[in-house]
């Protein structure tokens, strides 16, 4: 009875190799998950570096062009200011004209200038530009916020 | 054989465990240590910065888009201490272009102190200087030389003015620290120049954070038109030289909703090189007579003496008055501006011959009470509320100061004893103008901000008079200057205006020989557009206003019809019933 019963055991063991295979596979499964992992995050680091170097370099090439707005604008009144273009008249050869050589025309539907208006359309207002959450909070946040909100669907 | 096998194989992994279990101890040991502290600290100092964001001024136009006041770029040049190669080399090249010597440049570098890592040798150097360094530094580099390692530039703003001095006064000036003085740039500081935001600003770039956007500051539109000052500061100066006046200020307003068009002054500074101001002003009240000095005027204040008498029904524009030449008022004898009598006048008489005597007799039959009341509703003796810094308020004794004596009630009537701004005056005059209605004096005409306009509506400051009261003086004061044919007249153009020659207080009396000479005036009569106020300071060549300042006011006027495209009444009135 005993003997059968060993018979039986060894017949449904796992020889000791096939064990020792599974266990190497095992260990190369976790290996090989862990050199994936690492490689994603390598990946995804790198972005983000590469992502975080090119927002500081935009970022210097944002204030740069501000500058160089203001001074082109600056340059330009320069160009245009009162003494500037009083100048240039003069040597053209115009003069400033007299009450009495002005003519007035009616025109219909004629309406007096207003002063200017600087401001863009307010459509196209350009808004602060806000970045989504979604770009910015872990998983946990995601779904601490979605259980807030109401479950997730 | 096994056997052995599994020893030498425990062995092995004991001695492995062991290695691991005292690099692990190690790293713990390390991380715990006195000096990982200061690693620790030493790595958050260097792990980012502290970064001001300064927003960019805002700008200042005129009314039709013209830049008044803008920002351009300057540099600061400094060098990094720690990577200074050679020094002789970087005093050198920093003295020769930097217009500094060898001696002081060297100074700088060699003299700081040891804890300072950078030095700045010259701030708010221009762009083209920095951008010839620049080429140089680029030069060394292409060969391989480092002789002016650790020169480096720091961009930053400074106020730059296209116009050079023109509306001095009203725009005032920034200093390098930032601060606007004087009109629009003190006024309107906080506005201008924005909030500075402090961010922390990692270096890793793997904490890349999002830096606040730091709004500029708001921009400024003026009332005022740039070509209409640019003349009318021509037409002062040209003033000054020809009446031999040692100052002057002239304003034009539009009467209707209180907006500036223009408003000269001297003497003006190219408010690039702000430090002018210390040789050209003694206090900061001269910066711009328009507001921050108040004199004696005289008889332009007679048409607020008028206006209330008619408003009261004191008298009307056929009251007449007989005028011996002098009055009685609080036991002093008030006399005429010639000491002679001009017999029987009507009201309109009286304001076109300018009579002291006839307007003290108005007041005294209006009363003492009424008079000043009306004087305290035309705002004399209380600031207008212009939106210009360093405005004065003038001063008007009433009954009850200690200085204030029954006299001054007829001298008070034509305007002397009593001080005002020219704004002043032209704020109370609005009244006449505008149907009774008096206006408050306004520079700022909108403001920009985040891509918004906000327009800046019309202020109103009470009706002191009735537009019955506004409209009869308006026709009183035309048909005296027509009737007197004016050097203040504009041909086409009917206008309504007074004089005033005021005759200086000193410690010892009036000075006879010196005057201020003003003209206030307004037009078209029908329908007042604008309002033009003439103040010369002791003209030379003549003491009356109707020989300096009436002339002044005409040539302002002119420009001013052709600047607000106002065409001859007879034109506009012909078009106007289309």
């Amino acid at each position: 009875m005993q003997v059968q019963a060993t018979r039986i055991t060894h017949a449904y063991k796992q020889a000791p190799w096939r064990i020792q295979r599974q266990w190497v596979g095992a260990f190369l499964l976790l290996l090989i998950g862990a050199g994936m992992i690492a490689a994603l995050y390598l990946d995804v680091t790198a972005r983000a570096t590469l992502a975080g170097r090119e927002i500081q370099s935009l970022r210097t090439e944002i204030i740069a062009t501000q500058r160089t707005n203001a001074d082109l604008e600056t340059e330009l009144a320069n160009l245009t200011s009162t003494a500037v273009m009083q100048q240039r008249a003069l040597e053209l050869g115009y003069r400033p004209v007299k009450p009495g050589e002005l003519d007035y025309v009616f025109v219909p539907g004629y309406v007096k200038p207003e002063p200017v208006i600087l401001s863009d359309a307010p459509d196209s207002v350009l808004h602060d530009f806000i970045l989504p959450m979604d770009y910015s909070q872990s998983l946990l946040e995601w779904f601490d916020e979605r259980i807030k909100s109401g479950g997730i669907r | 054989m096994r056997q052995q096998y599994a020893i030498r194989s425990l062995i092995l992994v004991l001695g492995l465990a062991f290695v691991g279990i005292a690099v692990i101890v190690q790293m713990i040991r390390i991380q715990n240590s006195e000096q990982a502290k200061t690693f620790l600290t030493n790595g958050d100092l260097y792990a980012g910065e502290f970064e001001t964001f300064y927003p960019e001024r805002g700008e200042i136009y005129d009314r039709n888009g013209h830049l008044l006041a803008g920002n351009r770029t300057v540099y600061e040049v400094g060098v990094s201490l720690g990577d200074m190669e050679d020094v002789d080399a970087m005093s050198y090249v920093l003295g020769t272009y930097l217009n500094m010597t060898y001696e002081e440049v060297h100074d700088k570098l060699t003299n700081s102190p040891a804890s300072w890592e950078y030095i700045v040798v010259k701030d708010y150097v221009d762009a083209e200087t920095v951008n010839t360094l620049q080429q140089l530094l680029q030069q060394l580099d292409d060969a391989d030389d480092h002789r002016l390692d650790g020169l480096g530039f720091k961009p930053h703003f400074q106020r730059s003015y296209p116009e050079l001095n023109l509306a001095s006064n009203v725009l005032g000036f920034v200093t390098r620290d930032g601060r606007g003085y004087f009109g629009i740039e003190e006024k309107y500081n906080d506005l201008l120049a924005g909030t500075p935001v402090q961010v922390w600003v990692p270096r890793d770039p793997n904490k890349a954070i999002e830096i606040p956007r730091v709004p500029n500051g708001t921009t400024l539109v003026l009332t005022l038109n740039r070509d209409l000052q640019a003349k009318v500061e021509n037409i002062l100066d040209q003033a000054l030289t020809e009446y031999g006046a040692k100052n002057g200020a002239i304003i034009v307003m539009d009467p209707n909703n209180g907006e500036i068009l223009a408003m000269a002054t001297t003497p003006r500074m190219n408010l690039n090189n702000y430090t002018d101001y210390f040789q050209l002003y003694d206090d900061g009240s001269q910066y711009n007579r328009s507001i921050g000095m108040a004199y004696e005027a005289g008889s332009v204040v007679k048409i607020l003496t008028m206006a209330a008498a008619l408003d009261t029904g004191t008298v009307t524009p056929d009251t007449s008055f007989i005028d011996t030449g002098s009055i009685q008022v609080g036991g002093i004898t008030i006399q005429n501006w010639d000491r002679q009598p001009w017999g029987q006048q009507d009201m309109i008489g009286c304001l076109q011959h300018s009579l002291n005597v006839c307007l003290a007799w108005v007041a005294t039959q209006m009363g003492t009470q009424s008079f000043y009341s009306y004087m305290d509703r035309f705002g004399l003796g209380h600031p207008t509320g212009v939106d210009l810094a360093g405005e004065a308020m003038g001063r008007l004794k009433v009954p009850g100061d200690s200085d204030w004596y029954p006299v001054d009630l007829g001298t008070n009537a034509f305007g002397q004893g009593v001080t005002i701004t020219p704004l002043q005056l032209m704020m109370a005059a609005s009244a006449i103008a505008n149907q009774g209605e008096m206006v408050t004096p306004h520079v700022l005409y909108a403001m920009l901000r985040d891509g918004h306009q906000y327009n800046v509506p019309a202020q109103f400051a009470g009706e002191p008079i009735t537009s019955t009261t506004a409209h009869t003086l308006t026709e009183m004061l035309a048909v005296s200057l027509e009737s007197e044919s004016s050097g203040a007249l504009l041909p086409g153009y009917r206008l309504a205006g007074k004089t005033g020659t005021a005759q200086i207080p000193t410690d010892y009396g009036y000075d006879p020989n010196h005057t201020n000479a003003s003209f206030i005036g307004w037009g078209p009569v029908d329908d007042p557009q604008f309002m033009i106020y003439v103040w010369l300071q002791e003209p030379q060549t003549s003491i009356w206003s109707s020989q300096t300042a009436a002339p002044v006011f005409s040539k302002v006027a002119e420009q001013t019809v052709i600047a607000i495209n106002l065409p001859p009444d007879l034109v506009r009135l012909q078009y106007g019933s289309r």
